[in-house]
């Protein structure tokens, strides 16, 4: 069995993007840990920036695909908590810096 | 629990109060050439433009609103959601004969006024059997029941009323003018957009950490508030009415605090569309609160009709088609793009909003708006068609900026 490891499982998910704010999942800091079991299959624990997120049941839906798309996982598991809950801090900076500047994918 | 894709109904079900809405709000804005500067609020065409524009525009687009929300606050699926299929359909035809009602031959305010009823008693009944079956708690699952015992409540005596306009009754309907626009101006639509705002307002602006308090009190004030000026004014007691609508404005003042609060902890700063209309929509009930006061404290019948169009087209109207602009993108995106994410690009929710039309919309209602609140005031009725020709104009913007929304990507499919 081939080893799939953390690393790729964060390239995958970061894949995918939230389409209101425009940026991926990993760089909004809403993946809290990523585990790689012994037979291959992967565990995601994650956030959302919103507890009433009405994409809530899509995104698990669309990491779960990432990852079995983009690495040699064929399972993965996701589970959605609110503790620690989400705040701003816990984005790249890059993403702290683009959402503070006005006009950043403003319409 | 989730909130899975079952529990979001299907575009081709919210549509229909999204467009209609804004048809209504169109007609809305050409009707106001009917009206002039000095208009009263008693007068039989001024309380059929606020049918024609709270029923048809503001009530429409709220409950296609509550059909996607409902579910995402409560966190479970709707009881009935086939219920929203004939909802549209009677609200559209009551409003229309109520409006009609006023406007030429009072005997079709029953009619219309049991269509309306009907409507409501049936989305009334679809979140009260969703409310039961959902486990969530919080203030806006508070602000939303309590708001609906106040739509029922408000339509109940509207509906009296529209009995009596029809000569089935015999009340005195200024004795119950009051408890009807409190109950569903205070009691249901302010409520509604006070505790949608807690769940809203944080997402849109990716807000955390804020103090919720205020939110608390001010639901608290309205409940109370209301419920005070509907007592009072149908057992004829003037010093509990008064107490009321002080309590209502304290309300709305510490909903203002809550906001501040919210917007201080915004991560989000871009300033798009949707927060430029909020602003103004904030600044509008601004006014409208000073006005108020201004009323209260003796000032003449001008002050509040002028506080009123601040309130209800200034605020709420903002409120509501800022609020479009979030929606309608996300619904048409959820329908047609999500199921391709993985799959092919797919645009962001900003890029499917036409960004010159909904400028246009903005600027120009915003004028109208301003213009017309300052005619309501002077009595210019110069001024006050200027206003109305301006707002036309962005009402055209409106349809146009909805239907571009709602057509967006329909290739794909």
């Amino acid at each position: 069995m081939s080893v799939v490891t953390e690393e790729e499982v964060y390239k995958a998910i970061s894949t995918v993007i939230d389409p209101e704010v425009g940026f991926n999942l990993v760089e909004m800091g809403l993946i809290y840990e990523v585990l790689v079991l012994k037979n291959g299959h992967v565990s995601v624990k994650m956030t959302l920036s919103t507890r009433g997120c009405p994409l809530h049941q899509m995104m698990i839906q669309w990491v779960q695909e990432a990852v079995v798309r983009e690495t040699e996982s064929d399972f993965c598991a996701v589970e959605i908590v609110w503790e620690p809950a989400w705040n701003i801090t816990m984005a790249d900076e890059s993403v702290q810096e683009s959402l503070s500047n006005q006009g950043i994918g403003g319409n | 629990m989730n909130v899975t894709r079952d529990f979001a109904p299907p575009f081709t079900l919210i549509a229909p109060f999204f467009l209609i809405g804004t048809l209504f709000y169109v007609i809305s804005m050409i009707a106001l050439f009917a009206l002039g500067s000095e208009v009263s609020f008693a007068d039989m065409g001024t309380i059929g433009w606020v049918h024609l524009y709270l029923l048809g525009f503001v009530m429409m687009i709220i409950f296609g609103a509550m059909a996607q929300l409902v579910p995402v606050v409560i966190e479970v699926g709707h009881a009935a959601v086939d219920f929203f299929y004939i909802i549209w359909p009677m609200l559209t035809v009551g409003t229309v004969l109520m409006v009609a009602g006023f406007a030429f031959s009072p005997a079709l305010l029953p009619y219309g006024g049991m269509i309306v009823l009907l409507s409501m008693v049936i989305f009334a009944a679809d979140l009260f059997a969703t409310l039961k079956r959902g486990e969530h708690k919080s203030i806006v699952v508070s602000s939303m029941k309590a708001s609906n015992i106040f739509l029922l409540l408000g339509i109940l005596s509207g509906f009296v009323m529209a009995l009596s306009f029809g000569g089935v009754v015999e009340i005195d309907p200024m004795h119950w003018l009051k408890a009807h626009v409190f109950a569903v101006f205070g009691g249901y639509v302010l409520l509604t957009i006070m505790g949608l705002s807690m769940v809203l307002l944080p997402m849109f602006g990716l807000s955390h950490g804020f103090n919720d308090k205020p939110m608390l009190w001010a639901y608290r004030f309205m409940v109370s508030g209301v419920s005070a000026v509907m007592i009072g004014s149908l057992i004829g007691l003037e010093w509990l009415e008064t107490i009321g609508i002080l309590v209502v404005i304290a309300s709305v003042v510490t909903y203002f605090y809550q906001i501040y609060l919210i917007k201080k902890t915004r991560a989000r700063k871009e300033n798009d569309i949707w927060v430029k209309s909020l602003a103004f929509a904030f600044f509008t009930l601004a006014i409208a609160l000073f006005e108020s006061v201004v009323y209260l404290l003796g000032g003449s019948e001008s002050w509040i009709m002028s506080a009123g169009w601040f309130l209800m087209m200034g605020f709420v109207g903002f409120l509501i088609t800022s609020h479009l602009y979030k929606i309608i993108p996300f619904l048409v995106w959820f329908e047609r793009y999500a199921p391709l994410v993985g799959k092919q690009k797919v645009p962001m929710l900003n890029e499917m909003v036409p960004l010159r039309a909904a400028n246009a919309q903005m600027v120009s209602t915003a004028t109208g708006v301003m213009l017309v609140g300052i005619a309501l005031l002077f009595g210019s009725d110069s001024l006050f068609y200027s206003g109305v020709s301006v707002l036309v104009v962005g009402a055209v913007y409106l349809l146009y900026s909805v239907y571009t929304m709602m057509q967006y990507g329909k290739e794909v499919l």
